[in-house]
């Protein structure tokens, strides 16, 4: 089996130029916007895309969110990484600065989505990635609800789950995904687990070394559904990024609702049986009459 | 509450799966008990029951097909699509090969709710149907080898546990995410099972009335089990309500968490109980004004149920501060632009010129 691979994203030194977003879409030949495939320029119309060229049949690109320079605002079935601008401003409001963080399907340990997929279409490679196989997918949005991260979208289109693949593609031919081999500032790092994770504690010391004392990894340890493959360098809380802090295994719930369940059921159960037990009763003897209670 | 997940977008066909498919399950597991521990009066309803068991499953059957966003590929629920292909590929059922692939076929996750529920509503079909055909036909030869006292116990047996569990694990399969309000409680498999019983009850007090069917008596015992039925409800919707904790409140703010919570308190438990108990007691209107609410709150419970977190998610928190200036926000409030603390922010008209 190959080794563990995974994403370390060192937020403070994304730029957000989304050189990732833009590779990820080449490599993977996903469309710019939402909507029908690029090359059924008759289909854009009857959706009220404006179509820049009717000859090519190419989708303009998603106009600006108003959310700052952030024109995708969340993933998507056709925006498999997300770059987020996120603004933060002093508490007398003075001053501001942005964070930035190229945004990815973590490739969990414990991964919701691969645990309550109920047709096997969610599995582990042989890099410890997790991966959706599209002919297996029936469309039924488990996996979509059971991510905490808001990864998995369905594809209008396909009709199945989509996410990112980790390049699954590239890496069986030895060639590191896209969105790193893309990334200028090398804030997307790819590479061996361990190697990785190294690294980012290293960096993490050096930042604390310069001043830099909120920094700290998200994702790196068990802590968070056994671990991420995908782990960051964070400056602030993890829901200021958009992460939640305490995401939870599906399968922890099971256990309390059956047995609350079960307890129920029996309470239902007896509940009917006082009610129709009258057959395992002798019948009620009748009163003597006035004529039998004589002497 | 975890506000950061997207939103499944499961809407109508699973509420009505949802709904029916905690009736078909109550009803079965009633005609069972009916049949085994009621009086020879009461065994009219135990039929009424069956027979609304299978209908209610095969429409629940075809809303799930309809949802699936590849309804064509409904039967990857219990196959694993490429083994079974692969099976068939290798000659199945003509070949040894063939059985080997095959017997690895089946899809059975018992840790996923959705895998083993796919099984359990598969197995309760068949239970269903064929208590269905015992009971429409018993002198003809399906029916009547299904009526006989061994397969029909067996049939029972296995039909009811598969219904107890399609009743709940609808609940389980919304307590196994990361969406807000499911996944902070596991009181919703218990309080699906509870309102299962409730409507089925409801659901078999009513038909009973509108056809005067069974007698006195059993419509008697079956409107004490439906009170029973509604006491137990409302303790479970007290130990969902309890369990949601601090996330009650923003539970409470969405339209859809008040119909869940005040729909299934009021309409589906506390109506109904008021209908049996005092107002409507020894009047014509009493039971079925008691079951029609019954009814009517047990949609609306799986209705809230199904679509609070959605409501959740559009009016959750967001983590974006808004750059643009807009017109009566003052600087340093959310949403308006950077400058100077206190100054007021003007409204720049498109054609108005630089200065």
């Amino acid at each position: 089996m190959a080794e563990p691979v995974g994403f370390f994203t060192d937020t403070t030194v994304c730029i957000g130029c989304k050189a990732c977003q833009v590779a990820c879409h080449q490599w993977n030949a996903l469309p710019a916007g939402h909507g029908p495939a690029p090359d059924t320029p008759d289909g854009m119309r009857q959706h009220g895309y404006q179509v820049s060229s009717p000859d090519t049949g190419r989708i303009p690109l998603p106009v600006l969110s108003g959310n700052s320079y952030d024109n995708t605002g969340s993933f998507s079935d056709v925006n498999w990484r997300h770059v987020k601008f996120i603004e933060e401003f002093s508490p007398d409001r003075s001053e501001a600065a942005w964070l930035m963080m190229s945004d990815v399907c973590k490739h969990c340990v414990r991964a919701p989505c691969l645990e309550v997929c109920p047709t096997g279409a969610i599995m582990r490679t042989e890099f410890d990635t997790v991966y959706i196989q599209e002919p297996a997918c029936n469309g039924c949005r488990d996996c979509v609800s059971a991510c905490p991260f808001g990864v998995i979208h369905m594809s209008e289109r396909k009709g199945v789950a989509q996410k990112c693949t980790f390049c699954y593609d590239r890496l069986r031919h030895g060639l590191p995904p896209a969105c790193a081999q893309a990334c200028p500032t090398e804030s997307i790092k790819f590479g061996p687990l361990n190697q990785l994770k190294k690294a980012a504690h290293q960096r993490v010391a050096q930042l604390h070394r310069v001043g830099q004392t909120r920094a700290y990894l998200y994702g790196d340890d068990e802590t968070i559904l056994g671990g991420l493959n995908s782990f960051y360098l964070l400056v602030d809380k993890p829901q200021v990024y958009g992460l939640p802090t305490n995401p939870k295994v599906p399968s922890r719930s099971v256990i309390g609702s059956t047995f609350w369940s079960i307890f129920t059921g029996l309470m239902v159960t007896l509940g009917v049986l006082f009610q129709f037990r009258r057959r395992t009763e002798a019948p009620a003897t009748q009163p003597p009459s006035v004529e039998e209670g004589r002497p | 509450m975890n506000f950061f997940v997207a939103d499944p977008e499961w809407g109508v066909w699973i509420i009505a799966y949802f709904y029916l498919g905690g009736i078909a399950a109550g009803s079965y597991f009633l005609a069972m008990l009916i049949e085994w521990f009621g009086s020879p009066e009461d065994q009219d309803l135990a039929k009424i029951a069956y027979w609304i068991a299978f209908p209610l499953v095969v429409l629940c059957a075809l809303f799930l097909t309809i949802d699936l966003n590849r309804p064509e590929r409904f039967w990857h629920m219990l196959l694993k699509s490429e083994v079974t292909k692969a099976a068939f590929a290798e000659g199945f059922p003509f070949s040894v090969a063939g059985w080997r692939l095959a017997l690895h076929a089946p899809a059975f996750k018992y840790w996923s709710p959705m895998s083993a529920g796919s099984w359990g509503l598969s197995v309760f079909g068949a239970c269903a149907f064929a208590s269905f055909l015992a009971t429409v036909w018993p002198n003809r030869r399906p029916g009547r080898w299904l009526s006989a006292r061994g397969p029909h116990r067996v049939l029972q047996f296995l039909g009811c546990a598969a219904g107890f569990f399609v009743a709940s694990y609808t609940g389980a399969v919304f307590s196994a995410t990361n969406q807000p309000m499911w996944s902070d409680t596991v009181w919703l498999a218990p309080l699906f099972l509870a309102s299962a019983a409730s409507t089925s009850l409801a659901a078999l007090g009513l038909i009973a009335w509108w056809k005067d069917l069974g007698t006195p008596e059993a419509r008697d015992r079956l409107e004490g089990a439906e009170v029973l039925a509604l006491g137990l409800e409302l303790v479970v919707v007290g130990g969902f309500v309890a369990s949601l904790g601090d996330n009650l409140l923003p539970v409470l703010q969405t339209v859809r968490g008040n119909i869940l919570v005040f729909g299934a308190l009021l309409v589906a438990v506390l109506l109904p109980l008021l209908l049996h108990a005092r107002v409507g007691h020894r009047r014509w209107w009493g039971v079925p004004g008691a079951a029609a609410c019954a009814l009517l709150g047990g949609l609306l419970l799986r209705y809230g149920a199904v679509t609070t977190p959605s409501e959740l998610l559009r009016r959750g928190p967001s983590t974006l501060v808004s750059f643009a200036p807009e017109e009566g926000r003052r600087v340093g409030e959310r949403g308006a632009d950077i400058g100077n603390p206190g100054e007021e922010v003007k409204p720049r008209s498109k054609l108005e010129p630089e200065s």
